[in-house]
């Protein structure tokens, strides 16, 4: 090594800069300061300051509902604690909390079931159209668990259309819908995919050459399996058994439907019931129930955040080049292809397919062939009422309007959470993140408690209106749109947000100046997962619901009471025809965008 | 004056300490290199000067004006320092042309449109790229990128230009002749530069003078030369250039004269230096590779140390040889302009060119295990 070392330079004489330097200071930027705060940290503590009203608005009026003898609404109650001990002695709460934890072990396992070994046999071994496959997995995005439960009905209930074929031919219907199985069946099918997102991305992610190791040692297909890929899948399998099982004790549509023909109720339909059916309903005794629920959902979560530390919260693919490679299996490929495709059109294809059937004619059942009464009535039916008419402009104005809402926060709340050196950075975080584990049902109680509570008169403005929907229903969308915009913005280098900074912008105009344009892409996927969230969301409504601001989900429903099947297949095809123009115009806007 | 006073600068984070106490002045004009192995504290010194973290305990001021102090409760955000800064990734704003890259620090400063123009073309004349100002930074060459990064840092005339390891993400060919320009560029604008590296060359090269860290903690500081020549701790040797460690004993002492027994083989060594150490202490002689000079035994001349190894492998490096040569059970790295020597040879070095630290120094282990052979 050969280093040459100089004499230090002689000292310049000060003031003389070499070169034709045009040394014009020009003042650094000054920020104002009133009371030393700058406008950057006011901007903080406003997303801190709205999003823990927005958070605490539901939840706070339902824990205080549980402990007064009056509901809220009126003046003079007093305190109380006759909601709890009524809960679990006169209200039968106990059968209900027992259904809900077979219901929901059920789902959880049944889904599990569905999706590791799918998982599986798409991402690590041979199988012909596995591209097609991992497409098909995506159709919860557009069809919500109400609508997958009317097509349900439809085929496999007690007068489906599959249950009268199956009775003609074997003169008897093995199964029965209508029961705690055939509703975790439904949900598992429903949420199976969200289980083979968490395993497939775990898979895709795991390093190859373990698996390379282990054949290089002499490990067949099966052994591999077995021994390196199933242990490496416990973290997903655990996190995604824990998810299914909180969103299937929150899950209103399937055992609403399922279970009210036969008076079987879980935690959500309990306070469906109690709350919206009953004549005079026990508020007290409901917000006991809301509490007891929101208890068991936030511990849930408790749980799930002290297995899986930070990272992994959010479902996003990390891009990583190397693929693994795939094992063959054989024979088995054929009878795993076979598994899966049963389930895609078992579970889904066949139950939209006679729900976009029935929407055409008067009466579906294989006993006379439904061409005989094709018709376009039931739209008409639908479009020659301006209730349902309305409802569908609802659903649109706040799937529409929520979705910029939405995104628009999601975006400033990751930019406080992540990207400023805001001491409550990780609190707005939580906040954002707390309204997943939070039932859509009590939601929408606890708005509906919180405008009768609410200040000024606003509550009363606000009640019964298509803008307390959206309010519900952004704040059940929030939890999705910062996972989806965080992930984006963490992968703009930080150092761009420095330079800004050492070149004289300060936080705010950082981001105006320079991060609102590489954060767009991110905030038009939030925008179009939020507004089909929005689009699908109906629980919180069936408590905010009045005349005015029905919405799609809401109309169906009360639709489907009614006995108008022909009706809501319609709304339903609608609203799945909605979704996917939606998601594909999108789909080519951006893709249009990426290229200029 | 921008002169840079950094009094007592110490971060932690939790119960990691990053920084201990760092405490330098940088003068007007002067070309100021922070340098130390990855995690060493230099890139969250250059940061809490920027602004972009906050220290937590010390002081940092500019020309008089005080950007943060610790103790008193002031710190002034990034954006009101008025510095310019260039970064390991360049950071150009991608969505933007190069003279959109430049005028954002001018539109915040409020300069009229018309002066901007010429200020943004003076600076991008400056680097040679004027002809470039509409092109987006994809498509430009790393090299092209890092130079407008530095365009962008100088457009308004900052007080102090902070450069963190700006040549590293350029291939070794490039870099060399980067930093050649750099450092001119420097000197022509005689801007004060903090300058923050690991690659010991750049440092040597560029440096009016070097401040050499190790875990969070300023080990030494000196111009180039002081840095190379008289480094105050092992570590800056072992760090800046390469060196021999050779462990021993002080067997006798007669002024500045050292008479060491080494461990490697028991033969004694004499090394001059101002370090008093006292006799019957252990101490490390430390020679770098190029002081040191092999001979074929006969020939040794009088008045330098003298010891007897054996060539273990020799490579020619172009222009000079490498030789490993076993001393007891020791490799001791040799570069020689003799070549062709092989078998018993005589390791030869003056007593000036030694350097002598109190204590033995322990290499880490993957190191020493790399330079013991068995006998």
């Amino acid at each position: 090594m050969s280093t040459l070392t100089q004499p230090p330079r002689a000292p310049r004489t000060p003031g003389t800069p070499a070169g034709a330097s045009p040394a014009e200071p020009f003042a650094p930027p000054r920020y104002r300061r009133p009371l030393g705060i700058g406008r950057d940290t006011v901007v903080q503590y406003a997303v801190l300051a709205f999003l823990a009203v927005l958070v605490l608005a539901p939840i706070v009026p339902t824990l205080y509902q549980s402990i007064r003898n009056r509901p809220l609404y009126e003046a003079g109650g007093a305190f109380t604690l006759s909601g709890y001990t009524d809960l679990f002695t006169k209200a039968g709460f106990g059968e209900v909390a027992l259904n809900t934890l077979l219901f929901a072990s059920l789902t959880t396992v049944l889904s599990l079931a569905i999706a590791i070994p799918m998982a599986i046999v798409v991402v690590r071994t041979k199988l012909p159209g596995g591209r097609l496959i991992a497409l098909a997995m995506q159709w919860p995005f557009f069809i919500s668990s109400l609508i997958l439960g009317f097509g349900w009905i439809i085929m496999y209930g007690p007068a489906g259309f599959v249950s009268v074929k199956v009775q003609q031919v074997l003169g008897s219907v093995p199964w029965n819908l209508y029961s705690i199985p055939g509703m975790a069946l439904t949900e598992a099918v429903a949420l199976a995919p969200i289980a083979y997102v968490f395993c497939a991305n775990a898979l895709r992610q795991s390093d190859a050459s373990l698996e390379s190791a282990a054949q290089v040692c002499g490990a067949g297909p099966f052994r591999i399996l077995a021994q390196v890929i199933v242990p490496l899948l416990r973290p997903p399998i655990v996190y995604s058994a824990i998810l299914v099982f909180s969103v299937s004790i929150e899950t209103l549509s399937v055992p609403l439907l399922y279970g009210q023909p036969v008076d079987i109720d879980v935690f959500s339909t309990f306070l469906y019931h109690n709350g919206l059916q009953s004549v005079d309903p026990d508020y007290t005794m409901l917000g006991a129930a809301s509490t007891v629920i929101l208890v068991v959902t936030l511990s849930l979560v408790a749980v799930q955040a002290k297995l899986l530390k930070d990272a992994a919260r959010f479902v996003s693919v990390r891009g990583k080049v190397t693929r693994p490679r795939k094992l063959d299996l054989g024979w088995l490929k054929w009878v795993s292809i076979a598994f899966i495709w049963l389930y895609v059109v078992v579970g889904a294809l066949i139950p939209i397919a006679g729900l976009v059937m029935r929407s055409f004619t008067l009466v579906f059942t294989p006993l006379q062939s439904p061409f005989r009464t094709v018709t376009t009535k039931n739209y008409e039916l639908v479009f020659d009422s301006d209730n349902y008419v309305q409802s569908l402009w609802n659903s649109l104005i706040v799937a529409g309007v929520g979705s910029v809402v939405v995104s628009v926060l999601a975006v400033f709340a990751v930019m406080v959470a992540r990207r400023s050196t805001f001491r409550w950075g990780r609190a707005v975080e939580y906040l954002a993140l707390i309204p997943q584990s939070l039932p859509g049902i009590i939601i929408g109680i606890g708005f509906f408690w919180a405008f009768a509570l609410a200040p000024f008169g606003t509550g009363s403005v606000l009640q019964g209106t298509v803008y307390a929907v959206i309010i519900a229903f952004g704040m059940r969308a929030l939890p999705s749109a910062f996972g989806s915009v965080a992930p984006a913005i963490m992968q703009i280098g930080g150092e761009l947000d420095n330079a800004a900074r050492v070149s004289g912008a300060d936080w705010l105009m950082t981001f105006f100046r320079v991060l609102r344009a590489l954060v767009t892409p991110a905030f038009a996927g939030a925008l179009v997962l939020t507004f089909v969230i929005m689009l699908k969301e109906y629980s919180p409504a069936v408590f905010l619901s009045s005349a005015d601001n029905n919405i799609l989900g809401t109309t169906m429903l009360s639709l489907w009471t009614q006995g108008r099947a022909g009706s809501v297949a319609a709304l339903a095809t609608l609203q799945i025809g909605i979704t996917a123009v939606f998601v594909a115009l999108a789909g080519l806007l951006m893709k249009g965008k990426h290229h200029a | 004056m921008p002169e840079v006073t950094v009094k007592n600068l110490a971060k932690t984070f939790g119960d990691n300490s990053v920084l201990r106490d760092v405490t330098f002045t940088i003068e007007d004009g002067e070309f100021f290199t922070l340098l130390g192995a990855s995690g060493c504290g230099k890139s969250t010194t250059l940061n809490c000067i920027a602004g972009l973290e906050q220290p937590t305990e010390g002081s940092i001021a500019v020309g008089g004006r005080t950007f943060v102090d610790a103790a008193a409760g002031v710190f002034l955000p990034p954006e009101e320092r008025n510095l310019g800064m260039v970064f390991q990734s360049y950071a150009l704003w991608p969505h933007m042309t190069i003279a959109k890259n430049l005028a954002l620090p001018l539109t915040i400063r409020k300069v009229p449109k018309d002066q901007q123009r010429t200020l943004i073309h003076d600076a991008l004349d400056k680097v040679g790229l004027a002809a470039l100002a509409g092109r987006y930074p994809h498509q430009l060459s790393g090299g092209q990128q890092q130079r407008v990064a530095l365009a962008r840092a100088l457009v308004y005339s900052p007080t102090v230009l902070l450069l963190d390891e700006p040549l590293s993400n350029l291939d070794a060919k490039l870099r060399e002749q980067a930093r050649a320009w750099l450092k001119r560029l420097q000197e022509e604008l005689g801007i004060t530069t903090v300058y923050v590296t690991h690659d010991q060359d750049e440092a040597l090269a560029l440096s009016d003078r070097i401040a050499v860290m190790e875990g969070g903690n300023m080990i030494q500081i000196g111009t180039p030369h002081e840095i190379y020549e008289r480094p105050a701790a092992p570590a800056v040797a072992a760090f800046v250039g390469r060196c021999n460690f050779l462990t021993g004993k002080v067997v006798g002492l007669d002024g500045t004269r050292h008479d060491v027994r080494l461990d490697a083989n028991g033969e004694v060594v004499r090394v001059d230096s101002e370090r008093r150490v006292g006799a019957g202490e252990s101490v490390t002689v430390a020679v770098r590779p190029e002081r040191l000079e092999v001979l074929a035994s006969a020939e040794t001349p009088a008045g330098v140390n003298h010891l007897s190894t054996e060539v273990v492998t020799s490579s020619y490096v172009g222009s000079r040889y490498e030789y490993d040569v076993r001393l007891g059970d020791r490799v001791v790295q040799v570069l020689s302009g003799n070549g062709g020597l092989a078998g018993e040879v005589a390791l030869v070095f003056e007593p000036g060119n030694a350097l002598l630290y109190a204590d033995r120094v322990e290499l880490p282990e993957d190191q020493r295990d790399l330079l013991t052979v068995a006998r």
